[in-house]
């Protein structure tokens, strides 16, 4: 990664207003908020998008009644799915206080105002008690939590005994992954800090959770990258050039990409679908 | 209908996809008809009482097909219908009330004659003697222009054909004439040979502001040979260098033909992305309704299915076959199209940007996220579209701004490049159905608007030249049917 790129992550990070005093979670809900950030992975922001959500939920089979909370719900997409699809009661809890108010908003539009809530919250400290819930959808943002065994062990803490997790992620061989997708803005990405398979599923295991099943979702993450690759060849073709908005430039930003899809493509990065249930 | 029936219900690989109305291509009299799918194509099937049964494929891939129906944009009124319904789709054309859309396109053929003998020619033009050939004057080209704006309003292309346009004494008043009625994409639908041979005519066309349409049908002899009678590479050679000099664009028109240029269609592309005079490229594939290859197996023809996936498989670094989404004006079989922004290191088709299916499907039940967005890529997705235009080049910068990323826009209007495929009904192909939604009108000479695939297919064309070459050359524009 270039001086500048780290540069201009660094004032990203200054820039983000720290809540709970976690300057990275900031610095992740900021830049997924960014409209261009969208449109690079076209509203899907994780690989294979509604259908990865529907899969996951379907895996931890969770149906119309059950209590489920989402966590870091963003803009509330997955929510309102599982709520207008399965018939699910859903809270999201996530840290943007902007993507809570879009997602109630949107839970509003959606008329599903009765069956779906947000709150703002931590995930590693979450604001419900214990056992309130009969399942946990959490989608591509584990990866990203600065202490994960503990924001594990808040899952388990607010599932009832026998309440199932649906839980997606990326999934890295660290040891594997070239330089250029290590460091803050990698963690971003989800990629820096996501652990192998085994290693969520030892995470879980050491939080109280039985792994049931483990879905590799590689190809969805292999499209993904392509797409944000096709996205960043087509913004310099519109004359897109290093703006203050985003923390990479656009031959920077191409360079990583091309990195990330060959490491998809040699199986050291990857993406998968777990569920589990809390014994 | 009995003729379809020969499979039992439910026997695998014939499915019934709809119904829909046809003609005869013997003696042309309307027969209900049958759309089927067979070995995954969409096939047309009638029995004429006199003739038999027919059949002919419309698709060569059914569950492409299917699938394509939720780009059926709500047709749009004319301003002005010329004729009345009396004796029925397809015989009242002009436009009569029963047509369901107004005309994107409108085109001109000034002449019959030709400095060519194409075996190809579905106008049945030449160099020799024309048997009830004709040749309009300035006069009646304007007063058909006259009747397409009062049918359009602000129509937004017309393209001048023939015969060979550009053989006319006149063609550069006419063509002035169309710019004149503040027509802003006037296309000049040639062969090449005279811009090749006039150093004057490029010039004179980027004075007027006229976009050449150029017949293009690939690099190898044997092609030109069959195609057009002899090769013409040196000579498009040249035509593109004069137009590349004096500042006009180009979209390259070729006529596809299975078994003979099937394969140069990815080559064609790569010619024009490097070109610095050509903006896009139209492939057709090539009609059996004029003199070429009458015995054709009609269940053996190209259609828009086998031409997208040709390109796709010849560029596949460039091109996948859902970069190509049906132009949603007319009956979503009839035309796909697709733009890709471009320069010296790079192409990216636009749909990798834009979720351009989203925007342009009116079936499906969605919200449309940018209404703006919707209406510029539907100005692109259009038969009034040609790569390189102004009114393109406004939709791109709009299509741009819905990136949401923040750039400097530099130049995106000169970086579209269009690739139309357009596949025209022949009398074994015609289905009434699609025809309702055709927008795009040969002007006859008395002002009537017949769609393009009626013109050719039902009979018109042989009206016309029948009337035209009467001692009067028949009725002009204004005078004529109202």
């Amino acid at each position: 990664m270039t001086a500048r790129t780290e540069e201009a992550l660094g004032a990203a990070l200054a820039a983000a207003t720290p809540l709970g005093g976690d300057a990275l979670k900031s610095c992740c809900a900021a830049l997924y908020a960014q409209p261009a950030v969208r449109w690079l992975l076209g509203d899907e922001l994780h690989p294979g998008g509604s259908r990865t959500t529907r899969r996951a939920l379907e895996m931890a089979g969770i149906g119309a009644g059950d209590r489920l909370l989402d966590v870091a719900s963003g803009s509330g997409a997955s929510a309102l799915l599982a709520a207008s699809e399965l018939g699910a009661s859903v809270v999201g809890v996530e840290y943007g206080a902007d993507a809570v108010r879009e997602a109630r908003e949107a839970a509003a539009a959606a008329g599903l105002g009765a069956r779906v809530g947000f709150v703002q919250g931590d995930a590693e400290a979450l604001p419900f008690a214990a056992r309130s819930f009969d399942a946990v959808l959490c989608e591509c943002s584990l990866c990203t939590f600065g202490d994960k065994q503990r924001a594990v062990a808040e899952i388990g803490r607010v599932l009832r005994p026998g309440g199932r997790l649906a839980l997606s992620d990326a999934i890295a061989e660290q040891e594997r992954l070239p330089a250029e997708l290590r460091g803050s803005l990698a963690t971003i990405a989800c990629v820096g800090s996501a652990l192998s398979a085994g290693g969520y599923e030892r995470l879980l295991a050491e939080a109280g959770f039985e792994v049931v099943r483990i879905e590799s979702r590689r190809e969805d993450a292999a499209r993904l990258a392509e797409r944000v690759e096709e996205r960043l060849r087509g913004a310099r073709l519109l004359g897109f050039d290093s703006p203050a908005e985003l923390p990479l430039s656009a031959s920077d930003a191409l360079a990583t990409i091309g990195i990330a899809r060959q490491a998809i493509a040699d199986g050291a990065l990857g993406y998968a679908i777990f569920s589990a249930v809390r014994r | 209908m009995a003729a379809t029936t020969d499979a039992p219900e439910g026997t695998p690989g014939t499915v019934r996809l709809g119904q829909t109305t046809s003609i005869c291509p013997r003696c042309r009299r309307l027969l209900d008809a049958e759309l089927i799918e067979r070995e995954g194509r969409v096939v047309l099937a009638r029995a004429c009482p006199e003739h038999g049964r027919f059949e002919a494929v419309v698709y060569g891939d059914a569950e492409r097909y299917r699938e394509i129906q939720r780009f059926d944009k709500p047709g749009e009124e004319p301003l002005h219908r010329q004729t009345e319904e009396s004796r029925g789709c397809p015989h009242d054309c002009g436009i009569c009330p029963a047509h369901a859309q107004h005309t994107c396109l409108g085109v001109i053929e000034v002449n019959t004659a030709c400095n060519l003998d194409c075996p190809i020619c579905f106008a049945d033009s030449g160099t020799g003697h024309q048997e009830h050939g004709f040749s309009l004057s300035l006069e009646q080209v304007e007063s058909m222009l006259d009747a397409f704006v009062r049918a359009e309003g602000e129509p937004e292309s017309v393209q001048l054909s023939g015969g060979e346009p550009s053989i006319h004494p006149q063609i550069l008043e006419m063509l002035r004439a169309a710019r004149a009625r503040g027509i802003p994409l006037v296309m000049l639908n040639t062969n090449g040979i005279r811009l090749a041979r006039d150093p004057r005519f490029a010039p004179a066309l980027a004075e007027i502001g006229v976009h050449v349409y150029l017949q293009f049908d690939g690099f190898d002899e044997s092609t030109q040979i069959a195609i057009r009678g002899r090769s013409l590479v040196e000579e498009k050679m040249r035509a593109l260098e004069r137009c590349a000099e004096a500042g006009v664009s180009v979209s390259l028109a070729a006529a596809v033909e299975r078994d003979l240029n099937e394969h140069e269609v990815g080559r064609i592309v790569s010619f024009g992305v490097g070109h610095p005079a050509v903006t896009g490229v139209f492939f057709q594939p090539v009609t059996h309704s004029g003199r070429f290859r009458a015995d054709a197996d009609p269940l053996d023809k190209l259609t828009n299915s086998d031409v997208i996936e040709a390109v796709a498989a010849q560029l596949p670094d460039w091109f996948r076959p859902d970069d190509f989404v049906p132009v949603p004006c007319c009956s979503p079989s009839c035309r796909s199209a697709t733009f890709a922004l471009y320069d010296e290191e790079d192409l990216v088709p636009l749909p990798r940007l834009v979720d351009v299916e989203r925007y342009l499907d009116y079936v499906t039940n969605r919200a449309v996220p940018d209404l703006d967005v919707r209406g510029a890529l539907e100005g692109l997705w259009s038969a009034k579209a040609a790569g390189g235009s102004a009114p393109v080049a406004e939709r791109l910068e709009c299509i741009a701004c819905a990136t949401a990323m923040p750039s400097q826009l530099r130049e995106v209007a000169a970086r579209g490049f269009m690739i139309v495929v357009q596949d025209f009904q022949d009398p074994y192909t015609l289905d009434v159905e699609k025809l309702r939604k055709c927008c795009v009108s040969e002007i006859a000479p008395d002002g009537r608007l017949i769609p393009f695939c009626a013109y050719n297919s039902v009979g018109y064309r042989e009206q016309v030249r029948l009337e035209m070459s009467r001692p009067n050359g028949g009725d002009t524009a204004g005078t004529g049917v109202s």
